[in-house]
């Protein structure tokens, strides 16, 4: 099988940098977006297995509304599977800290949750769960 | 397209063919979407229907009258505008009129210019009004997000940080000495300590009583203690502490905030686990008292002077320990707690022995107790 090809948007450089060895060494493919324009412009292009979707970049939820587009909306319909990882450096998705909760707000959510910092060990099994679905 | 953008809507209300006709063929051609309705209640359901920016409402008509619709406006949106049209220049009325929330009035007959400025005035108030508005909204959503934009400026910066941290001890971007991995491991938990000071400062900062009060709802306490108890026994087992919820068949209703309870009791039960003595037990369990429920956190750990019990819950405070032993937490668990549980309505108490251990019990007022007889 080929190697898996990840796409990591996130608006920090060094966050994609830091994150790069732990993928590489898992042996994936990595490709990144800073932004969720350029974000959109490589999923379609670039058709990743799965994306690792920071949630604020431009403003608060750009990271919501780009998840809910990718499973929902026409444009991206060859690629409503991919699974999406969010990740963010606002704790707690499940808990108190995090104000907003796409989920509630009629938003489809992300197939996973993840904090900043990643654990390399976690990461890659999360990871490789959602690819063997 | 916003709402400023938008063709203006206005509804013209009035008993008289002539009247609505002239009207409408002046505003239409000064740019304006004009609808019309020949009585009150016809008007009543357009300005429900069309959501008008301006009413110009004749105040004498049969059946239902001008007043009426004023109140009717009043009612569904008082940021409409209206403007009532008086049959006989009557001050009396065109002062009631303004009494009941009309911006202006205008006798008949009057000339298109005369309507034509009283419209233009009316609807640059609306437009101030509607700004005014949607500034306000926006004030308080930007309030409201405040605290996640903090906490995301504070915390990202470090946590890529950690991030790099995580690469270089994995191994990830080269090998490591011995050396630089003990120090660096140094560096990141001194960097996870800090991150998690910040998450509970801000948490301190963000529980406003207001705010928890707004989400009240009934609450099973046992159900949430139970679900404290499951998510923390992972970490009792790392620690070697055995961890239990008594059983409990009273009454458990309360009236409280899901999420913040949750966090109270988590801060009381982690620092239980936290300050305890190795292969210790933390005990938790529920009373039934005659107005509150009780819920008693007890370890085994190493207790806490009774000098320092008094400032426990101040924020910062730390008891210091004599054999120097590294302090975990971050100081603000217990204050934390404490506001949380004095948000609705309750009281936290705390018991200790040095050696022996420490109980902290909650009281939380019960909501099924029997009515007070009077």
């Amino acid at each position: 099988m080929d190697k898996a090809k990840i796409l990591v948007i996130d608006d920090d450089p060094d966050f994609v940098d830091a994150v790069t060895p732990i993928l590489q060494s898992a042996r994936y493919n990595v490709i990144s977006a800073a932004n969720p324009a350029e974000g959109k412009e490589k999923i379609l292009k670039e058709k990743p297995d799965l994306i690792l979707l920071d949630i604020m970049m431009d403003s608060l939820f750009d990271g919501f509304s780009l998840c809910h587009n990718i499973k929902t909306s026409k444009e991206f319909e060859d690629v409503h599977d991919t699974p999406v990882i969010f990740i963010s450096a606002v704790k707690e998705m499940t808990g108190t800290r995090f104000q907003f909760k796409g989920e509630e707000q009629g938003l489809i959510g992300p197939d996973d949750y993840i904090d900043k910092p990643v654990k390399p060990e976690d990461l890659v099994a999360r990871i490789e769960k959602l690819l063997a679905k | 397209m916003n709402q400023f953008d938008k063709k203006p809507i206005i509804l013209v209300i009035d008993d008289e063919e002539f009247m609505r006709d002239s009207c409408s063929q002046i505003l239409i051609r000064d740019g304006y979407r004009a609808e019309t309705a020949e009585d009150g209640l016809v008007g009543a359901a357009k300005i429900q229907d069309l959501k008008p920016d301006l009413v110009l409402v004749d105040l004498k008509m049969p059946g239902k009258s001008g007043f009426e619709v004023l109140d009717k406006i009043k009612d569904f949106d008082p940021n409409i505008i209206s403007v009532v049209i008086t049959g006989y220049a009557t001050v009396e009325s065109a002062v009631e009129a303004m009494k009941k929330g009309a911006y202006d009035f205008i006798p008949k007959p009057f000339t298109p210019d005369q309507l034509r400025i009283i419209i233009k005035r009316g609807l640059e108030r609306r437009r101030l009004i509607l700004e005014t508005e949607s500034l306000r909204r926006e004030k308080k959503l930007m309030e409201e997000n405040f605290i996640t934009m903090v906490s995301h400026q504070l915390r990202s910066p470090l946590g890529t940080i950690a991030q790099y941290f995580e690469v270089i001890l994995g191994g990830m971007a080269g090998k490591v000495e011995p050396k630089q991995e003990e120090m660096l491991t140094k560096a990141r938990d001194r960097l996870e300590k800090l991150m998690e000071l910040i998450n509970d400062w801000l948490d301190l900062a963000r529980m406003n009583r207001g705010q928890i009060l707004d989400r009240f709802k009934p609450l099973s306490i046992k159900k949430v203690l139970e679900n404290i108890v499951e998510f923390v026994q992972p970490s009792a087992q790392k620690e070697n502490i055995r961890i239990q919820l008594l059983p409990y068949h009273g009454d458990d209703g309360i009236k409280g905030d899901d999420e913040t309870l949750t966090q109270a009791f988590s801060n009381l039960i982690t620092n239980a686990i936290k300050y305890n003595k190795p292969g210790g037990r933390v005990t938790v369990s529920l009373e039934e008292k005659e107005t509150s429920i009780a819920v008693n956190v007890e370890d085994t750990g190493i207790g806490i002077p009774e000098e320092h019990l008094p400032y426990i819950f101040d924020q910062f405070y730390r008891v210091k320990t004599k054999e120097g032993k590294k302090l975990k937490g971050t100081g603000l668990g217990l204050s934390i707690a404490k506001k949380i549980v004095e948000a609705h309505g309750g009281t936290v108490r705390v018991k200790s022995e040095i050696g022996k251990g420490s109980t902290f019990t909650v009281f939380l007022p019960r909501t099924n107790q029997e009515p007070e007889k009077s």
